[in-house]
This record gives structure tokens, sequence and C-alpha cells, in this order.
């Protein structure tokens, strides 16, 4: 019996690997997604209690961090006008429409996440619309902040969405005001921090530069995200990275661990 | 074990609550940054109170499940929480347990090993890109997780399975009869 399981395993790893969703797997998301949905609503007022619990924590670890980076930002204030310029002539270049993120020619669908994958190696989720509300593979997810991910596999009534955190992700995107186009990578286990590697272009990046969608796709990257939706911004860019290891590296706008509604924007072209 | 057809019937319920459970609200939850993952504490946990074979049946169904769940390749979760719940149930049928921290260890043990073996699948199918150091973090923190997971899961399922545990049936026998005014 054991050795039944075991080979049947790996028959069925070996069968479904690289496929998108399967007919076993259509036929029990279609059971199951509006139970998880109704599940994931009851237990909504939960999650955030405890959510809630753990940011409390977390902030009190940070006031004092924060305190001192007031202070700083207190005498950056005279340089506000300056961002101010910057911002509008960033928001112009990104077309960005008023919530900041999506851009206007794009259908969205909006939807929940029903549902996150348990493990710290695989970095999708679930959402409740497929493709009975017009979702495809490849089609780019958003929310408030910038990009979440894409979609990687579609049933008829849920969504697997692949986050720009998960190990196999790679975004196509272009650094504004720089204007150097590069490839964005994760690292497994830090959610926060993504990789930016250099393509072409030999200009120096700096902390606080904006990372949006380039537009371009390659071999590499399976994703078709159309340009200047907001990615992330550069965290890291010491020199000594940048000559010796060609990398800087990216916060993502998007709060990857705190996920509910999300964005799918169907309108792009996915060939 | 004694599993009657009420009994299994509690055991998939079990499973597919675990599954559901964990998706909707376990994998959305955080604590100190890490989300608990209760499904390898819950196969240990009937590994240990069904044995070998029942432990290694619960892995693969639960693992089959929340691989259809995800639209993930079937077969990997399957593959690591068979490993788990029929060396769980292994242990219970070699060993006695006596102390109530040997289920919860138990639970923490396999839920680090079965962290490494999701990670031992995705790695033979190939990681292109850096892997941090808090992986590791990551996965000890829900070892400690698991074990008051575990803790809890174990003293509830004993409850709802009891009928059906041999050891409890042989105590309901040999235990005396109480004597009224002696």
């Amino acid at each position: 019996m054991l050795a039944l399981l075991i080979v049947g395993s790996f028959a069925l790893l070996t069968l479904t690997y690289g496929q998108g969703s399967n007919g076993i797997q259509r036929g029990v998301t279609a059971i199951f997604t509006p139970i998880s949905s109704v599940l994931d609503r009851a237990l909504k007022p939960a999650r955030d209690l405890i959510n809630w619990v753990d940011e409390t924590f977390d902030a009190r670890g940070k006031n004092h961090k924060l305190e001192t980076e007031v202070q700083a930002l207190r005498k950056e204030v005279v340089g506000g006008k300056v961002a101010l310029a910057e911002n509008e002539e960033l928001r112009a270049l990104l077309k960005l429409d008023k919530s900041g993120a999506i851009p206007s020619e794009e259908g969205i669908v909006t939807g929940h996440v029903i549902g996150l994958s348990p493990t710290v190696w695989f970095s999708t989720l679930m959402i409740d619309v497929g493709s009975s509300d017009g979702v495809k593979i490849h089609d780019p997810v958003v929310n408030g902040d910038g990009l979440v991910g894409e979609i990687n596999a579609v049933t008829g009534g849920a969504s697997k969405v692949r986050l720009i955190t998960d190990h196999e992700s790679r975004i196509g995107v272009r650094v504004v005001p720089a204007g150097l186009q590069a490839l964005v990578k994760p690292t497994v286990g830090e959610p926060n921090r993504l990789v930016l590697g250099f393509i072409n272009g030999d200009k120096t990046l700096h902390k606080g530069e904006k990372v949006v969608t380039s537009g371009w796709h390659s071999e590499d990257i399976e994703g078709r995200f159309p340009p200047n939706i907001p990615v992330g911004e550069i965290t890291e860019a010491s020199i000594l990275r940048q000559e010796a290891q060609e990398q800087v590296i990216v916060r993502p706008y998007a709060d990857i661990r705190n996920l509910n509604v999300l964005q799918v924007l169907t309108g792009g072209s996915n060939e | 074990m004694i599993l009657t057809p009420k009994i299994v019937a509690r055991l998939v319920v079990v499973g597919l609550l675990g599954v559901l459970l964990q998706l909707t609200f376990f994998s959305q939850i955080e604590l100190f940054h890490v989300s608990p993952d209760v499904l390898p504490a819950l196969v240990v946990v009937l590994g240990l109170l069904g044995g070998s074979l029942t432990g290694a049946v619960s892995g693969f169904a639960i693992g089959f499940l929340l691989d259809c769940l995800l639209i993930q390749p079937l077969g990997g979760a399957s593959l690591v929480l068979i490993a788990v719940g029929f060396a769980a149930g292994t242990f219970r049928e070699r060993f006695e347990i006596h102390s109530r921290l040997v289920a919860p260890l138990l639970c923490a043990v396999f839920t680090l090993l079965a962290e490494l073996g999701f990670g031992a699948v995705e790695a033979m199918f190939g990681i292109n890109t850096d892997v941090s150091i808090f992986v590791v973090r990551d996965m000890l923190i829900k070892t400690i997780f698991a074990f008051f997971i575990g803790w809890a899961l174990y003293a509830g399922m004993r409850r709802l399975v009891r009928p059906a545990l041999v050891d409890e049936a042989t105590v309901r026998r040999t235990r005396r009869p109480t004597v009224l005014g002696a």
C-alpha cells in the first residue's frame, strides 16, 4: 500500500509538473472554491485580530527607528518642492490613474484571496475569479500599491496567482528616472527583497529610484506585463554591489504578506 | 485505531477542514512574520493515533487535496506528507507514548522535516534564484508553532476518535468497577 502511494505520487508529479490546471484540479476547485470563499470571509475578523497583534509588536520595535527617521526627514523638507515636482513628472511618465496603480487601457477584474500556499518555497495564492470572469493565464495582478504577480493557472471560478516573490518569477522592468532596463528576480524567504539585475546600461542607480514594468518580455520571462505598472523602489544600491554583482535591491510596493483584494488586468495581450 | 465507517467519515471531515483552514486562515495570519503550517502536524497526529498505514494514507489524501486546491503539480505535497504520516505511525507502533510532550515534539520535528521535504521536492525541479537564510528562520518558527498546534491537535483528535482507539478501549475494559458505599 505504501509503495503504491509513493509510486502514485511520483507518477502524478511527473505527469503534472509544468502544466497549468488539469481536469481533476478544475473539478476539485469548482467544488471547494465557494466553500473557501465563505470560510475566507467568515475568518477574516479572526485573521485581522491575529495580524493586528503581530503588527503591534512589530510597530513597537520600529517606533524608535521611525522617530530618528522623522528627525532626518524634517531636515529634508526644504527639498520637498523638488520632490513634488518629481512626483508629478513620474505620474505623467507612468500614466497612472487616480488610484496610482492601473494603466487606463486595461480591463479590470476584482477578486478576493481565498487561499495561500503554506510553505516558504511556493509563493502562490488563489483568488475567487477565473476564466468565466475573463481572466487568462499571464494576466498581471495588482493591488492598490503596485504589481503583485501574474495569473499562473485558471479554472472556471478561481485562478492561481504566482507572486512576484515566487522563485520562478521574472519581471522585465525599467528604472525611472534613470531609464535603465533590467530584470527583477525574488529572493526565496524574503518577500520584501527583490534583486534587480542589470541587463543593459552603464548608469549608476541610487536609493529611492522607482522601478516599473518595462512591457517587454523574452524567453526567460513568461509574464507579459504591460508597461509602467509600479513594482517597487530601490532600497540598497551600493556602488560595490553594482560594480561587482551588477545588482541592486528593490523593495516591492505591494505588501505581499498582507493581500486581500486584488485586481487582475485582463485587457492586455497575452500572446 | 479501529476504522469503522463513522470514524473514517470523521477523519475525512478533519482532513478537509484542515486543508481548508490552512489555506483560508493559517496561511493568511502571521506571528513573528511567519504563518503556521498545520498540515504536517495534522498528519503526524493521525499517524500517531491510527498507525503507519492510516498516517500514510492521510498524508497522501491531504497532500493531494492541497495540491489540487493550489493548482500545484500533483503529488509533491503528497510525497512529503506520506513520509511524515508513515514515520509518525511507525513510531507509534514501535514505542509507547507515555509523556504528553511526545506528540507535540514529534509534530515539531516532523514539521521541520516536512518543510525541508517541500524544499527538496522544489529543488528537484530547480530553484533558479537566491535563497535567503531567512528560510531557515521561517522553518524554525514554523517548528515552534507546530509544537503548540500539535499539542492542541493531539488532544482534540484523541477526543474525536476515542471510540476507535485500541488503548482507550483496553483501559475502559480493565477499569475496576466503582463500588458504591465502600
